[in-house]
């Protein structure tokens, strides 16, 4: 019998395993047939039996995590695990990984999981210490400007570092490569059942690839011996999208704080004690990360942060950025008043400021009349101090957005909130590791 | 090799320069090419100087050891740099030769001793000199081993730098400019040195005697000095491309080569986006009147591009589109201030003091815009913006980028101004900001939005050959096309006409029994019949007769299967008569008076109504009938106003906005509207246009549920002018299969015209008589606008040849005029044709559409006759 995806009413963990550098997580519905994914690490070395137990943790909890791609395809209400039940602590990093981090694909399809998801407790949490891990660094790739002033952040204190990035994208691997580091690659094989399950009409929608993608890291930081995974997830990832029936949706979670802190924690007491999982840009607002990418021309003509173009790649800026979705509004917006005017076109290859077409995607960003966009863009108040230093610069003020944002948008807003200076100030909220800290002075 | 002693060269035997840049003198095979066309341009009589770059990389290499402040990767440097050579040395079989010894010594000393001794900017001049001095020094000693004795000459003996009031030590020194008066006295001491030179091209010495860099493109400008120096016959830039295109081969790939330009027009290419030659390169050349001639190393058999004074002989034409990138516009807005005395030297004060350089200018009474160059300063610093702050306190000012100056190049601009309507029109669809055009008459220049330039760049060289505004049909001036000259094979083979091949003798045959005559080539309607059958999307091909309605050729289309398009009860009479009762009839009528409705409705034929009128008063007679409408999407295209027939300003077509008022009279009179049909225009190229006619005619039949088919009118394009491409059929059926899978419960018809006959059809006429007037010529033939309109009409461009002369040069330009007493007739402007005597037989191409159809008795002149060639 066909199965019918959102009839289903249990989502099962089968199994998970490893060898020869390819992990295999295995998931089902009900008595459905097994859904496996494959996770390919190349070049993998053999775990060394001191560290069998760390690997162990830290594939397992792969398993969980990368879970959530199949769970919500479902949504049934069971979940077992065929290992046993989990420790309350992984239990609980579970339970809020996959309540927020599906939040927005509950928004979106009008589904409640309050209440819906709960992982078996009752487990027994492992002690571990520490396994002397080699003081390197996991820089994971993105293709935007992010990754890429952590990558030079790192740099600047002559840290050991590698360019890791999860799956195909050329934009990435020319990103990669313009560091200068040794790169990483590693494949994702998402179970082709699931698309057999969307094709049967499964529920879909946003997951939390920055948890799967940590996940990975933490197997791989054990398998090649790093001490540390240092992503690029900035201050404002933590604050929410939208508020719905009482509950926050961020469609960052898993860029956020508190996952960061989460997994963080669980890493030191579930795989060793010296493996750090932290975001070296977290202290930063996205205005202080663009005025430090403002000064790393080498990267103007390979970077894009647009979500559209994302597997395009090509000299013309048009290959990179679309130009039409938030990502692109929000990079230019936040990038303009570190760049002098003709360098940030050429880079995006036109003036989306003044382009009138585009006027909703900016308020949208300025979060006026509209919320703001499902995307990992800036806050709302940062969007609108860059856009009124722009609004002060005679270069910028006959732009027709501005001109706007000058006559409609300015006098509805607080003068006093409007600043460029305080958003450049780091806080001192972050889980940078003592060996990484110097490397923050880098970024301002 | 084969060593000859031609006779020694008299002491003013004139003189040929030769320059061969990086890439052309780093290998050994490089180097025997070198040899054999420096002696075959000896052989011709010419002392021959040879002005050579230094070998690739090597120039880059210096600057890059220049760049180094440890003596020990200096010194690393030198010896990497001198192994290059070593190595082409060694390829070459040759001793060390004293001459390039001398200079590998020189180098390692000016790298071991650094800048302090001759300052910075002296050393890196004389450091980066070596890449010149070594290879020359290398090829004198090939060339003279290989039999040809060759003089290494030192350039800087030679070229002597001036100094200029607004420069600094870094211009004097690393971008120097040379005094290039014609110099006698060199030329007669070389003379008693050699027949063979070689020198160095990008270094010259100043009057201190320190040696001086000619800066970007120093080479090319090195050879043009010592051209003009020695008053040369010409100079050779043997390079690795044939020349300059009629566009950046890049964007362009149907560019092509331009094989005669004068040196303003060069210069404005050059200096426009061509990186063939540097625009310096030119002005010592055009005082002394010296060509240049651009070559192709690895293809000498072509012609290249020939440079020189300009000439009137031939037909005013666009030469060359380029586009630059990266612009910035700054626009300044200010009421009454440009009146004021210096208020423009203020402004202008501001540029200068932000270190930014003004390239074009556009003004109006209350705005001035500005466009600058991407320079480093624009983009790195905070130039604009503190440019904008000082601006913005006396005038409004706006920064617009990134922009793209597009220009085209042709001398006399100005009057080919008509000629570009359907250009401007593209333009008329962008944001143009700014146009600009100089008082040289040059150029035209439209400043756009940079993203729009790379679909643009190929569309407007296509737009300017359908204008004749580009004049490729002009073989003295452009050459074959980039394409076919080094692309990868995927040039669409362009099928020689039939009227040039076999049947041309048959031709020459019918022309001496009478002539104007009009021939038709049945087996080119049926070929290009077949062709539109294979377009799988489309259902039913109507053929509209009013192209041509000779009985064989509607026979020729029965056969292939075609139903027939009419436009008058005249059409539908004569057809009837001629085929088949099952063959379907369509009536596409416009402004028919109720008579005619009267008569279709009579007929067979499928009526087609554009217009509210005959359904509201004349509703009765389409009672209980299934019609067509035609509505009007709105807007036209076509090569010509004339020809477009979508858009308010076009009589064709219900507007859309009474569409639902025609629903309700058809409804009240119980009429079917069963078909839909809209045509935009002919001569359309793009085959793009036809899908979107198609799915905005589907989407409206959406809302007219009885619609069961859709007629998307005929228009396709058929190129006239050489070099012009050809609407791609596969294209075609791609893009209405696509829709037609969107749409699958249409029956999708078109009614194409002349693309089944223009072809088909030639006019043949015989000179009459020639007439001088001024610098035109007029060649007049026995027949002109009474036989075929369409010049007349439409500005129509028809091939002209004479086809008792096919094969001899063509070297006149003629105007080719009929006998009407009309200023319009004239069949073609600017023509290329050999010399032309009486009687010869003149064939006008193309004439199988809309020629025998529109032709009249005007003058009281006697019709041609029609021939069908079976």
């Amino acid at each position: 019998m066909t199965i019918q995806p959102r009839l289903t009413q249990l989502f099962r963990f089968v199994r998970c395993s490893y060898a020869d550098g390819v992990a295999e997580l295995a998931y089902a519905f009900d008595d459905g047939e097994e859904l496996v994914e494959r996770i390919r690490f190349p070049h993998a070395p053999a775990v060394p039996a001191t560290h069998a137990a760390a690997f162990e943790a830290a594939l397992k909890l792969l398993h969980l995590i990368a879970g959530v791609s199949y769970y919500k395809a479902g949504v049934p209400p069971k979940i077992e695990v065929a290992s046993g039940p989990l420790d309350d602590a992984t239990a609980e990093l579970l339970d809020q990984l996959y309540l927020h981090g599906l939040a927005e694909f509950a928004y979106r399809n009008g589904l409640d999981l309050r209440g819906r998801i709960a992982f078996p407790r009752g487990g027994v949490a492992p002690t571990v210490g520490a396994l002397n891990l080699p003081q390197r660094t996991l820089v994971p790739i993105g293709g935007g400007k992010d990754s890429l002033v952590a990558v030079e952040a790192i740099k600047s204190i002559g840290g050991e570092a590698t360019a890791v990035w999860v799956g195909n994208s050329a934009l990435i691997a020319a990103c990669a490569e313009r560091t200068g580091l040794p790169t990483l690659n590693i494949q994702r094989e998402l179970a082709p059942g699931l698309f057999e399950l969307n094709r049967l009409g499964a529920w879909n929608g946003h997951i939390p690839v920055t948890a799967v993608n940590s996940a990975i890291l933490a197997v791989a930081a054990i398998v090649y011996g790093y001490d540390s995974i240092a992503f690029a997830n900035e201050r404002s990832a933590s604050a929410a999208t939208l508020e719905y029936e009482g509950q926050q949706v961020n469609h960052q979670w898993s860029k956020g704080y508190a996952f960061e802190q989460l997994l963080g924690n669980w890493l030191h007491t579930h795989v060793a004690s010296d493996l750090d999982y932290c975001s070296l840009l977290r202290p930063y607002s996205e205005l202080a990360i663009t005025r430090a990418f403002a000064k790393l021309t080498p990267y103007f003509d390979a970077f894009s942060s647009c979500n559209r173009n994302f597997k395009l790649l090509g000299p013309k800026p048009a290959d990179r950025w679309c130009g039409q979705c938030p990502k692109c509004h929000f990079v230019f917006l936040a990038l303009a008043p570190f760049l002098p005017k003709p360098r940030l076109l050429s880079i995006f290859g036109r003036n989306l400021l003044d382009d009138e077409n585009q006027a909703a995607g900016f308020d949208a960003l300025l979060e006026y009349q509209d919320h703001k966009p499902f995307e990992c863009v800036g806050e709302g108040a940062e969007a609108r101090a860059a856009m009124f230093a722009l609004s002060q610069r005679p270069e910028w003020q006959e732009d027709a957005l501005i001109e706007r944002f000058r006559s409609e948008i300015l006098p509805r807003l607080d003068p006093s909130q409007l600043a460029l200076e305080p958003w450049l100030k780091p806080s001192g909220e972050h889980r940078v590791p003592a060996r990484l800290q110097a490397a923050l002075a880098a970024i301002g | 090799m084969n060593p000859q002693s031609p006779a020694s060269l008299t002491v003013d035997a004139p003189w040929i320069v030769m320059k061969f840049g990086g890439t052309s003198v780093a290998t050994l095979p490089r180097w025997q090419n070198i040899r054999e066309l420096v002696d075959s341009r000896r052989t011709e009589g010419a002392r021959v100087l040879v002005v050579v770059s230094a070998l690739t990389g090597i120039t880059d290499a210096l600057k890059q050891l220049c760049a180094q402040g440890d003596k020990g990767k200096r010194n690393e440097a030198a010896k990497a740099i001198a192994q290059r050579h070593y190595e082409l040395l060694d390829h070459m079989q040759l001793a060390m030769p004293d001459t390039l010894g001398t200079r590998l010594d020189e180098l390692a000393k000016l790298a071991d001793d650094g800048p302090a001794a001759l300052g910075e900017l002296a050393w890196q001049a004389q450091v980066q000199a070596h890449g010149e001095l070594m290879s020359s020094a290398l090829g004198a000693a090939f060339l003279s081993h290989s039999g040809l004795p060759t003089q290494w000459l030192d350039a800087r003996d030679c070229l002597a730098a001036i100094a200029l009031p607004n420069q600094n030590e870094r211009t004097r020194l690393l971008s120097s400019m040379v005094d290039s008066r014609p110099d006698p006295v060199l030329a007669a001491r070389l003379a008693t040195l050699g027949e063979v030179f070689i020198t160095q091209g990008f270094i010259a010495r100043e009057s201190q005697g320190r040696t001086v860099l000619l800066g970007r493109g120093g080479s090319d400008t090195s050879a043009s000095y010592f051209g003009a120096l020695l008053k040369a016959q010409r100079v050779e830039i043997w390079t690795d491309v044939a020349g300059m295109f009629t566009a950046n081969p890049r964007q362009v790939p149907g560019a092509r080569l331009l094989q005669r330009l004068d040196y303003e027009e060069a210069q404005e290419i050059a200096s426009t986006g061509a990186k063939v030659l540097h625009p310096r390169c030119l002005s010592p050349l055009r005082e002394s009147r010296v060509p240049l001639l651009i070559k192709d190393t690895n293809r000498p058999e072509l012609d290249g591009t020939v440079i020189g004074p300009e000439v009137r002989a031939h037909a005013p034409s666009v030469k060359a589109i380029s586009a630059r990138k990266g612009i910035t516009l700054v626009s300044m807005e200010s009421v009454g201030m440009w009146q004021q005395v210096g208020f423009l030297a203020d402004v202008f004060t501001h540029f200068k003091q932000h270190g930014l350089s003004v390239d074009l200018i556009g003004s109006a009474e209350t705005n001035v815009t500005v466009s600058l160059d991407p320079t480093e300063n624009l983009l790195d610093s905070d130039a604009i913006a503190a440019l904008a702050s000082d601006l913005a306190k006396v005038c409004r000012v706006k920064v617009i980028a990134p922009c793209a100056a597009i220009t085209l190049v042709g001398r006399g601009m100005r009057s080919l101004l008509h000629t570009l309507s359907g250009v401007l029109a593209e333009f008329g669809q962008l944001r143009v900001h700014m146009i600009s055009q100089s008082s040289n008459n040059l150029n035209l220049t439209f400043v756009v939005d940079e993203e729009v330039v790379d679909t643009l760049l190929p569309h407007l060289h296509d737009l300017l050959i359908g204008a004749g505004a580009l004049r490729t049909d002009d073989s003295e001036l452009f050459g074959p096309s980039w394409q076919a000259l080094y692309g990868s094979g995927e040039v669409p083979g362009v099928a020689t006409a039939w009227w040039r091949g076999s049947q041309r003798t048959r031709l020459l045959e019918l022309a001496a029994e009478a002539t104007p005559r009009y021939v038709y080539h049945l087996p080119t309607v049926r070929q290009q019949a077949r062709e539109l059958n294979t377009l799988g999307a489309v259902d039913r091909l109507h053929y509209a007769v009013k192209a041509n309605t000779h009985p064989a050729i509607l026979h020729a289309l029965v056969a292939e299967g075609f139903a027939f398009e009419c436009v008058s009860p005249g059409e539908l009479k004569a057809i009837s008569a001629i085929v088949p009762e099952a063959t379907p009839l369509l009536f596409t009528p416009n402004f028919a008076s109720r008579e005619d409705y009267v008569f279709a409705l009579g007929t067979r034929a499928t009526v087609t109504l554009d217009a509210l009128y005959p359904i509201e008063h004349w509703g009765e007679f389409f009672r209980g009938r299934e019609i067509v409408l035609r509505v009007d999407l709105g807007r036209g295209l076509g090569h010509h106003e004339k020809v477009r027939t979508g858009g308010s300003g076009s009589k064709f077509g219900l507007p859309l906005d009474q569409l639902a008022n025609f629903l309700q009279l058809a409804e009240a009179h119980g009429v079917t509207v069963r078909g839909l049909h809209a045509h935009l225009g002919s001569g359309v190229l793009d085959a793009g246009h036809w899908g979107e006619v198609y799915v905005q005619l589907a989407s409206l039949a959406e809302r007219i549920g009885s619609v069961t088919f859709l007629n998307i009118g005929g228009g396709l394009g058929v190129p006239s002018h050489p070099g012009e491409a050809r609407l791609d059929i596969a294209e075609l059926d791609r893009v209405l299969r696509e829709v037609k899978a969107a749409y699958p419960q249409y029956q999708l018809w078109m009614e194409p015209g002349r693309y089944l006959v223009a072809d088909a059809g030639v006019l043949l006429a015989r000179a009459t008589q020639q007439k001088g007037k001024g610098a035109f010529r007029y060649l007049g033939i026995d027949t002109g606008m009474n036989s075929l309109i369409r010049p007349a009409l439409y500005d129509a461009w028809h091939e002209i040849v004479n086809l008792s002369r096919l094969d001899e040069p063509a070297t006149a330009l003629y105007q080719v005029v009929g006998p009407i007493c009309e200023s319009g007739d004239v069949l073609g402007t600017d023509r290329r044709l050999p010399e032309a005597q009486e009687g010869d037989v003149m064939l006008i191409a193309q004439a199988g559409a809309y020629g025998k159809v529109m032709s009249s008795h005007y003058n009281l002149r006697d019709e041609a006759e029609e021939i069908i060639i079976e």
